[in-house]
């Protein structure tokens, strides 16, 4: 009896320890990542421009904070989230003090320094986004200025107040000094260092360590135990993570099917297929990207496109249900700004909803157009839109050839303008071609170099009316869409001019922004302006699919899935 | 005799070839960088994302790159570099040209030569057989599966064959697996698919190749007096009508391999994940990476040269008549 009682004592005592301790995952397996988005370019991060070199050397190298799925800070090389000062004009940035090189020496703030002050603000090296750290100052661009203010702390110092420069600041990643002083100046050397080019210096900063890169084949990395977020959890728990390449999305699929690998993603046809199989998850996830029908209103597209009645009326007939079902399968939603819901700054108030419910009207999009003597009406109540001189013609729409969605977009939109009588004809053109004769432009008879928006008069080679194109937004910090929609934007290639957008993303880059709450604000009023304006039409956000094995456990889908995916395990 | 003869005629044509090999270096090096594209186009979008100046930008990262020097510079330099056995840094794959093509050459060769060998084996013995028994239901059935496989593209074929070999059956990974060792039993199984895939509409052309041949023998006067001299069928066929039969094989066999060096076996690379030439140069060509593109269609001319010359050495062995003195 007595014997029964210790013993029950000691279950008890067993079930309490044990519920109370985090039981570690044992680490094992290789987890295949498929792709068929192409491989990359380089794993010298400054010297990378494609989003797959940034992923290889993401596996590795740690930022100093990313986001979970509802945007939440989650600290990787911060010891704590990057402070602001009151002002605006000061962010302090402080390390773990757990952070090693290669060669088992500290990561230390005069590193992440010296990366901004001798590499990424160089002449000689050409970062390619440094443009992100810079400001204007009386008419001059300068770099913001970067100091060590102790072994774990640095300070940046701007300026001018940008309240979105924070977003930029919290992807900082640092080189090692004592590798990249010995390749300072020769950009050869650096490019070709071997320490950058097999990533041998990135210590316990990342979850897994480099171990081969087969071009075009795989990139391999493997777990690293050092990893300053395992050394409670023994994370990461795959022995290996591989990214595969594949060079078709067929291939994927049916390597997917066949369990040759953990994960690839899904084109929206097949879904339904993975859906039902019995091996496979299926998580479906907002994204960042959005499909727009940009309007020419240079001086080379129909005339009735500067005109903003034109555009809604045009917008009023295009169905963004109907596009959703039929071209991307019902994996989108619709977009009538190009801030996403999934962003902080996403208002769903007071915006005009062109293309659904009460704005999808063909009668009323017909009416506009005649009113506003861009169209005449014939006997049989359909419209014909007319040039100056009052003579009927078609509507060119481009966009590139060989993208599925975009072509199918183009036909979906040739059918829906006919049904109010415009006639459109569709031309698919090489990338290479659209962005040079279609999008870059200059004024004619001008020795002007080929821009994206060389100014009031500019012109592309090729006239065109419609174009169906597809851009990626950051959530965090919509008002990156200024290259888009502002005058002076880098990327506005079809001409949209309007001051008090203009002022609202100079505004948003104010320090009025620095409250939040005013950003918010701005930010509603912004996409307000732009959903009446319909500089574009916006068409929908995309939802993308991922297809898992099904003992792929720990993953928490949303729009940033990979966020914790150190803690990812084989069941 | 015929070694000096043989051995005078090598070296006029390995002279011819570094001949060819450096002119074909210098059109290929002008027309890939006189092309209205730039290794840093790939920067122009993000560049303009950001609203920067993008020629100024360009110009420096051109200059990083080194091609906004004169093309004569860069040609010199480029020549000057290949001198000192420097075939130059690959950029969009951010390693040396030399290794890049060290690391994958063998990808490609083991693909081509087993479908070749696949194709040459099979298709010679099913093309024999259609001629011997020409008319029967054999050489129907083989004339018709031969049509087939000259007309099924390469990428259909590939990617049914995953499907049904693997997806379905899993017989086969559904993707080459470059951590296997080359020489094992286990990369051969692995290169079964892709050496069909590649082999089938070769072999289907060996076999209409050589049953036309073997037929055109069958009818000369020689087969007759063979057979009249009372000499068994199978030394009739094998030994006269084959062997004469054989020398046009040959030449379209040394021409298909030359012409799928590098980049003939492209598509079948790209279904089944093998990291081979084929995909490096394509590949290379869209990213304007010039060093790749230069150096692969000199290799590839210089081994097809190369190729040439021994079939035209194995003429001479195969036919006692045929001199190049």
């Amino acid at each position: 009896m007595k014997e029964l009682k210790v013993l029950a004592v000691l279950l008890i005592i067993a079930v309490l320890v044990g519920s109370s301790c985090q039981v570690p995952q044992e680490a094992k397996g290789v987890y295949i990542s498929g792709t068929s988005a192409g491989d990359a370019e380089t794993l010298n991060w400054i010297l990378a421009a494609d989003s797959a070199s940034f992923g290889y050397i993401g596996h590795t190298l740690d930022s100093l904070v990313t986001y979970d799925n509802e945007w939440n800070v989650q600290l990787r090389c911060a010891a704590r989230d990057v402070e602001v000062s009151g002002d605006g004009l000061v962010y302090t940035v402080t390390i773990r003090d757990d952070l090693k090189w290669g060669d088992e020496s500290q990561v230390t703030a005069e590193d992440y320094v010296y990366t901004m002050k001798n590499l990424m603000f160089s002449d000689w090296l050409n970062y390619t986004y440094k443009s992100d750290w810079q400001e204007e100052v009386n008419g001059e661009t300068v770099f913001v200025t970067p100091e060590v203010v102790n072994k774990t702390t640095f300070t940046i110092t701007r300026r001018t107040v940008d309240p979105e420069f924070i977003y930029t600041v919290r992807t900082l990643t640092p080189y090692p000094k004592y590798i990249a002083s010995k390749y300072e100046g020769d950009v050869e050397s650096f490019t070709q260092a071997p320490e950058f080019n097999k990533l041998t210096y990135t210590g316990n900063l990342g979850p897994y360590k480099f171990v081969e890169w087969i071009r075009n084949d795989k990139f391999v990395v493997e777990r690293n135990p050092e990893y300053y977020l395992g050394t409670d959890t023994d994370a990461p728990y795959f022995e290996q993570y591989i990214v595969k390449i594949f060079g078709t999305p067929a291939i994927q699929h049916a390597a997917l099917e066949a369990g040759d690998i953990s994960y690839a993603g899904i084109d929206p046809p097949h879904v339904a297929k993975f859906q039902a199989m019995e091996q496979i998850n299926v998580y479906t996830m907002p994204t960042t990207g959005y499909l727009f029908l940009a309007y020419n209103l240079r001086d080379n597209g129909w005339e009735g496109l500067k005109q903003k009645e034109v555009r809604q009326a045009l917008s009023m007939a295009i169905s963004k249900d109907l596009l959703i079902e039929k071209v991307l399968i019902g994996f989108g939603e619709p977009a009538f700004s190009f801030i996403p819901v999934t962003s902080p700054w996403y208002v769903d108030k007071g915006s005009a909803k062109y293309g659904v419910e009460s704005l999808l009207d063909k009668e009323k999009a017909k009416e506009r157009l005649v009113e506003t003597g861009h169209a005449t009406q014939r006997a049989d109540g359909s419209i014909e839109i007319t040039d100056k001189e009052g003579k009927p013609l078609k509507l060119t729409l481009i966009t590139n050839s060989g993208n599925d969605i975009r072509e199918n977009v183009g036909y979906l939109v040739k059918e829906e303008l006919l049904t109010i009588g415009i006639e459109v004809e569709l031309k698919f053109v090489p990338w290479a071609t659209e962005l040079r004769k279609y999008l870059m432009n200059k004024v004619p008879g001008t020795g002007q170099e080929l821009r994206y928006n060389n100014g009031v008069g500019a012109v592309s080679e090729e006239s065109w009316d419609l174009m169906v194109m597809g851009v990626t937004t950051l959530p965090l910090s919509p008002s990156g869409q200024d290259v888009f929609y502002a005058t002076q934007g880098g990327l506005n290639f079809w001409g949209y001019s309007n001051s008090p957008v203009d002022e609202l993303f100079q505004r948003i880059r104010s320090e009025e922004a620095l409250d939040e709450g005013a950003r918010k604000q701005l930010y509603a009023e912004l996409s307000q302006l732009v959903a009446e304006e319909q500089p574009v039409n916006f068409l929908a956000f995309q939802l993308a699919n991922a297809g898992f094995q099904k003992n792929v456990k720990g993953i928490e889908p949303g729009i940033n899935m990979g966020y914790n995916y150190h803690l990812w395990y084989f069941e | 005799m015929k070694k000096t003869w043989l051995r005078d005629y090598i070296i006029k044509r390995l002279l011819y070839a570094i001949f060819i090999a450096w002119a074909v270096l210098t059109v290929t090096f002008v027309m890939v960088r006189v092309g209205p594209t730039s290794p840093a186009d790939k920067y122009l979008s993000n560049l303009a994302a950001q609203g920067q100046d993008t020629s100024q930008v360009m110009a420096a990262i051109e200059a990083r790159y080194g091609v906004d020097r004169p093309i004569y510079e860069q040609y010199l330099n480029y020549i000057t570099n290949l001198g000192r056995g420097d075939w130059g840094w690959s950029l969009s794959t951010s390693m040396s040209v030399m290794e890049l093509i060290k690391a994958h050459w063998i990808y490609s060769f083991q693909l081509i030569f087993l479908s070749s060998i696949f194709a040459a084996i099979i298709g010679i013995l099913i093309g024999i057989y259609s001629a011997v028994r020409q008319y029967s239901k054999t050489d129907y059935i083989a004339t018709f599966f031969s049509f087939i496989g000259i007309s099924i593209p390469n990428f259909w074929l590939g990617v049914m064959l995953i499907l049904l070999f693997s997806v379905n059956l899993g017989l086969f990974k559904t993707y080459y697996d470059t951590s296997l060792s080359l020489l094992s039993l286990a990369n051969l199984k692995q290169l079964i698919l892709p050496v069909i895939t590649l082999g089938t509409g070769m072999l289907a052309g060996y076999t209409r190749y050589t049953r036309s041949a073997m037929l055109e023998n069958l009818r000369k006067d020689f087969v007759k007096t063979a057979r009249a001299k009372g000499l068994p069928e199978r030394t009739v066929i094998g030994k006269h009508v084959f062997r004469n039969a054989v020398l046009p094989l040959v030449t379209i066999i040394m021409f298909d391999l030359g012409s799928i060096v590098f980049g003939g076996a492209y598509l079948t690379e790209i279904i089944f994940g093998i990291p081979g030439l084929g995909q490096i140069s394509f590949n290379a060509i869209f990213a304007d990476d010039y060093a790749v593109v230069v150096a692969v269609t000199v290799i590839s001319a210089f081994l097809i040269l190369m190729i040439n010359l021994i079939t035209d050495i194995t003429y001479t062995y195969l036919d006692p008549r045929i001199r190049y003195d």
